[in-house]
């Protein structure tokens, strides 16, 4: 699904130029779920974003689904984000100012579904993660746990072949983090692909492999069994 | 530690955070700043201008106690009122009323040819007075005795610029000038010049005795602004409470033998004539009658100007309280840690109240230095003559300061009271920002903006609407291509004036010419008075214009005659001949005019006797007043009149027949530079004023929508800063730019619209009434309110979109990146 080859991302200050990403080649097959750790600044989310289309690389190729999308533009990356990739943020990232319900309808509504089947669709995921007596709540009034499982919700509403996660439980208590782990599992088991970044050993164990950075580079890879 | 020393500190921090919170945020700054200032400046060049309009006459020392004293006459159905008064006047208050001190007569006199040298100087400033005018008008005397300067006849005192024009010093006591070639006057005087803000302006004061007519014991003929000082402590009321008695006093005999009519007979009939007094310093703006020495001012224009400057100051006002707040929400942080540190809440109070009114005094400092810099171009553009004095500057200042105090403490006390209360770990949570954005006040302000944006855009057009109207509207005659020569009255001989007319009228580029002093585009009026019966009586008298024009005079206006025939040189009885008006021709009741007889009486003291003239043709209406008045009754008669000779010029070469003209004239009157000009151009002089203030209407409600929308910008930018991350979430989640740009325009434009509905009917209210002023207007079109609403969408959506288009654009990463 994935295939990364030299990939390579700078930052620019007005002075100094960062190396995020230097040469980096890692491959994702579909239906796996991996992990990446790396300590703070080593690149992990500078790859999620390019990963997720958010961020365009400065170097190298990045093969999604057999297309090369390194050199995408704007619109085109938009367009393949919201019909494949679901994202979950360590904050959370629901928007204050809309429900539940509204917050998991959005990306319906940006891939143009009919109101009739959002309701639907929309219920079906709060369903599968036990929120849907909180679909007219705002955010503010959920706990963490309950606030990232509509944010996992809002990930997975649109069906899409991968979901990235970025710290999904730095924010939550032990329990809830499980809890957001095992719901991760049963996606990944239903076939949706997974990479997730996290701090987190523990966190780690669920995934299939771990990829380490260090100063952008992989230093190694672990096969979890 | 030293407690002063403390609050000296505290004040100083206020100052320096004050200082680098607004560097931090150098565009909200600037935005800031600089609409405030803008508003203060636009405020203060009409504050200039309406002081200046409403301090004319104020610098006579005794104008709380000068009164002028006016005439109302009403005769038949003929109302009028007059500015003037009659001779004897002035004289009889002075003896007969112990309250008055001192009383003085004034009379414009035409305009006079004063030698230099070889050359001979057109001056159209010049007036007689009686020797009191030193007494009752401040008029500072630099040479010359004040007491007998004006006494003799053939005196003249003229001003100091006069005095340098004629003689190169001020010091021309015991020189003279020669008036129209006849005339030696003695200067005995030299005066300061009048003040600009002055309803009369005279660069020459001849003494009234030089003028036969100023002895003349007749009570009815008004033709004297009369003046009136009362003593200190004097009640005008009482003094208009006899004036009654006294024209029945003075009056009655002169009627009796005039009119063959007793004073009570006469107003039995339903006539009258009163007098009344107009307090010196409301002349300028409140007096507009026959006989005024100048053209007044109009107070409806400050009222709307004071109300534009008002509007402009509140809007620049409530932009510099939306941006405060709105900015101030950014600060809640800092204000959580300043709390968390010890600082009481009366200290954030001070600081942020401290910066706020930092920044008002930056921005009126801005203001002056902006004043200072277009004043000369508001001049032009208001044609006025303002400058800051010493003088001004002692009430600007203060009343700056108050201003900058005023809305730095209100637009200051928001956020400092709102932020100050906040508990330091709900705001070091960032829980409050949640709350702030959607602050119901900022939404008002807002609202209530652009509500007067769109009023002001509404009357502006409606004003230039109607003065578009006045230009092109059919005048029932044709201004173009008539020129006009002035000055034919100089030449001070008919026939060489008819000569004139005939020598121009030959030439190959001329249509048509005709030789008449009254014009519709020139002050040249005369009133006469028609009886409908050959025994006069004045509740069937008519009160027309009565203007004397040749046959030629209809052609070449481009006139249109609706009944009759117009005169002819050949039918010797046209001289004896009317040709009316339609107005005329309505008022006097008449349904088939043609071949009716009126009476005319020279004037209402002939002794009675009238001679008769008979209605041989209706002209069209044609407009020679403003357009505020319904066209008045007119008349025309047949004779000659060499005030000016007027002529219809065809398009072809017109510079070529104007080398033509000159030539003729000079031939004809070869020492006397010819005065020309062009019918349309003098009808544009006499609704200068008017374009004048259609545009200062437009140069302020430009500016006062561009400070509005300067704060809409801020607003826009601080809403989309605001929603970053909701931005940010939206488009990780797919949103397209264009939905974002939706999603951040769309809560403005609804404030917008409401702001349309608001304001529309609001606008064509007031509109409605301004046009009653007018006795030809138009009507407000619907789309009027269409236009300055799509107007106010535009240049609203346009503010928006920069702030919004650039929010949608920003990469979602930065914004997203959890802190």
């Amino acid at each position: 699904m994935i295939k990364i080859t030299d990939l390579e991302k700078f930052y620019r200050t007005e002075e100094v130029e960062t190396i995020a990403l230097n040469k980096l080649s890692i491959e994702v097959k579909t239906g796996e779920f991996v992990a990446i750790m790396g300590p703070s600044g080593c690149g992990k989310s500078t790859l999620l974003n390019i990963i997720g289309l958010l961020d365009d690389p400065d170097g190298g190729s990045y093969i999604f689904n057999d297309t090369e999308v390194a050199h995408f533009n704007e619109r085109k990356r938009a367009d393949l984000r919201k019909h494949n990739i679901g994202f979950v943020f360590q904050s959370f990232n629901l928007i204050d100012e809309l429900t539940v319900f509204e917050n998991v309808e959005l990306p319906l509504i940006y891939t143009g579904v009919a109101a009739a089947d959002r309701v639907k669709r929309v219920e079906e995921v709060l369903d599968k993660m036990q929120i849907m007596h909180r679909r007219n709540h705002y955010p503010q009034q959920l706990s963490g746990g309950q606030q990232q499982r509509v944010a996992i919700a809002r990930a997975v509403v649109n069906k899409p072949k991968l979901i990235l996660a970025d710290e999904p439980t730095g924010n939550l208590d032990s329990s809830n983090g499980n809890e957001v782990m095992e719901l991760l599992t049963d996606l990944n088991e239903q076939g949706t692909t997974i990479v997730m970044v996290t701090h987190s050993e523990h966190d780690a164990r669920y995934s299939h492999r771990i990829i380490r950075l260090l100063d952008g580079h992989t230093v190694m890879e672990n096969i979890m069994i | 530690m030293n407690h002063g020393l403390n609050e000296v500190i505290m004040i100083r921090n206020y100052i320096k955070s004050a200082y680098r919170s607004l560097k931090k945020n150098t565009g909200f700054t600037a935005i800031n700043i600089m609409g405030l200032a803008l508003g203060l400046a636009a405020c203060l060049l009409i504050v200039f201008y309406v002081i200046d309009e409403l301090s004319y006459d104020r610098y006579n020392e005794k104008a709380g106690r000068i009164y002028r004293v006016n005439e109302d006459l009403k005769l038949g159905e003929n109302k009028l009122q007059y500015a003037v008064c009659m001779a004897p006047l002035a004289q009889t208050l002075k003896n007969d009323f112990p309250e008055v001190e001192n009383a003085v007569r004034l009379k414009k006199a035409g305009s006079i040819h004063i030698k230099k040298g070889t050359e001979k100087i057109r001056e159209d400033y010049i007036g007689f007075a009686d020797p009191s005018v030193f007494d009752v008008f401040t008029l500072p005397v630099l040479f010359g005795d004040v007491k007998t300067a004006l006494v003799e006849p053939n005196s003249i005192v003229l001003t100091e610029s006069m005095a340098k024009k004629y003689f190169g010093k001020t010091d021309v006591v015991g020189e003279s000038l020669l008036f129209d070639d006849r005339e030696t006057m003695k200067v005995t005087g030299v005066i300061k010049d009048i003040p600009q803000q002055s309803h009369f302006r005279f660069d020459f004061l001849v003494s009234m005795s030089s003028l036969a007519d100023s002895r003349s014991p007749e009570w009815l003929r008004s033709e004297y602004n009369t003046y009136v000082l009362f003593r200190k402590g004097a009640d005008p009321k009482k003094l208009e409470a006899a004036f009654p008695q006294l024209l029945r006093k003075y009056s009655g005999g002169q009627m009796q033998s005039e009119l063959k009519k007793s004073y009570d007979e006469f107003e039995k009939g339903g006539s009258y004539f009163r007098l009344n007094l107009i307090p010196l310093t409301d002349i300028h703006l409140h007096s507009k009658m026959i006989g005024e020495l100048s053209a007044a001012g109009t107070v409806e224009y400050i009222y709307i100007l004071s109300g534009i400057a008002l509007f402009i100051l509140i809007i620049a006002c409530i932009n510099f309280m939306n941006l405060s707040t709105a900015r101030s929400s950014n600060r809640a942080r800092e204000v959580g840690v300043r709390k968390v540190l010890g600082s009481a809440r009366k200290n954030l109070i001070a600081q942020f109240l401290t910066e706020s009114i930092l920044v008002t005094f930056a921005a009126t400092l801005i203001a002056m230095a902006i004043v200072v810099l277009v004043l000369p171009g508001f001049n032009v553009l208001a044609g006025k003559e303002l400058s800051i004095s010493l003088q001004s500057l002692k009430w600007i200042v203060p009343m700056l300061l108050m201003v900058a105090l005023v809305v730095g403490a209100l637009a200051g006390s928001y956020p400092a009271f709102f932020l100050s209360a906040f508990q330091p770990v709900s705001v070091l949570k960032g829980s409050l920002s949640a709350g702030f954005k959607s602050s119901r006040l900022r939404s008002f302000l807002v609202v209530f903006q652009f509500s007067i944006s769109i009023f002001l855009i509404i009357g502006t057009l409606v004003v230039y609407q109607q003065l578009n109207y006045i230009q092109t509207k059919n005048l029932g005659y044709n201004r173009n291509q008539v020129l006009v020569i002035n000055n034919s009255f100089e030449i001070g001989n008919g026939d060489k004036v008819k000569l004139l007319k005939q020598q121009i009228a030959a030439l190959p580029g001329i249509e048509n010419a005709t030789m008449s002093g009254y014009l519709p585009t020139s002050q040249w009026r005369n009133m006469g008075i028609y009886y409908k019966d050959a025994v006069p009586d004045q509740s069937r008298a008519i009160f027309p214009q009565v203007w004397r024009v040749d046959a030629d005079y209809i052609k070449t206006l481009g006139m249109q005659l609706v009944q009759g025939r117009n005169f002819s040189k050949d039918m010797p009885t046209d001289t004896a001949s009317l040709i009316i008006n339609e107005a005329a021709a309505k008022f006097l009741g008449f349904k088939n005019p043609v071949n009716q007889t009126l009476y005319h009486s020279k004037d209402y003291q002939t002794h009675g006797e009238v001679s008769p003239y008979k209605i041989i043709g209706v002209v069209k209406d044609f407009h020679f007043n403003s357009m505020r008045e319904t066209i008045a009754p007119m008349m025309m008669v047949l004779g000659e009149d060499w005030g000016r000779v007027s002529a219809r010029v065809s398009t072809a070469n017109i510079n070529n027949t104007l080398d033509q003209v000159k030539k003729v004239w000079s031939g004809i009157s070869p020492d006397i530079k010819i005065d020309y000009s062009f019918m349309d151009a003098e009808f544009d002089a006499i609704y200068r004023s008017e374009q004048q203030i259609g545009q200062i209407f437009i140069v302020f409600t430009s500016l006062a929508i561009i400070i509005a929308c300067l704060g809409l910008f801020g607003l826009a930018a601080y809403a989309a800063e605001q929603r970053t991350k909701e931005i940010g979430i939206r488009k990780v989640l797919g949103a397209s730019v264009s939905t974002i740009v939706n999603l951040l325009s769309k809560d403005f434009l609804k404030l917008v619209l409401l702001a349309i509905l608001i304001s529309s009917p609001i606008a064509w209210y007031s509109m409605h009434r301004w046009l009653q002023n007018y006795a030809y207007r138009i009507n407000i079109g619907w789309w009027v309110f269409a236009a300055a609403g799509i107007a106010g969408i535009v240049v609203a959506l346009l503010t928006i979109s920069f702030q919004s288009i650039k929010a949608a654009l920003a990469n979602p990463v930065k914004s997203l990146r959890s802190e």
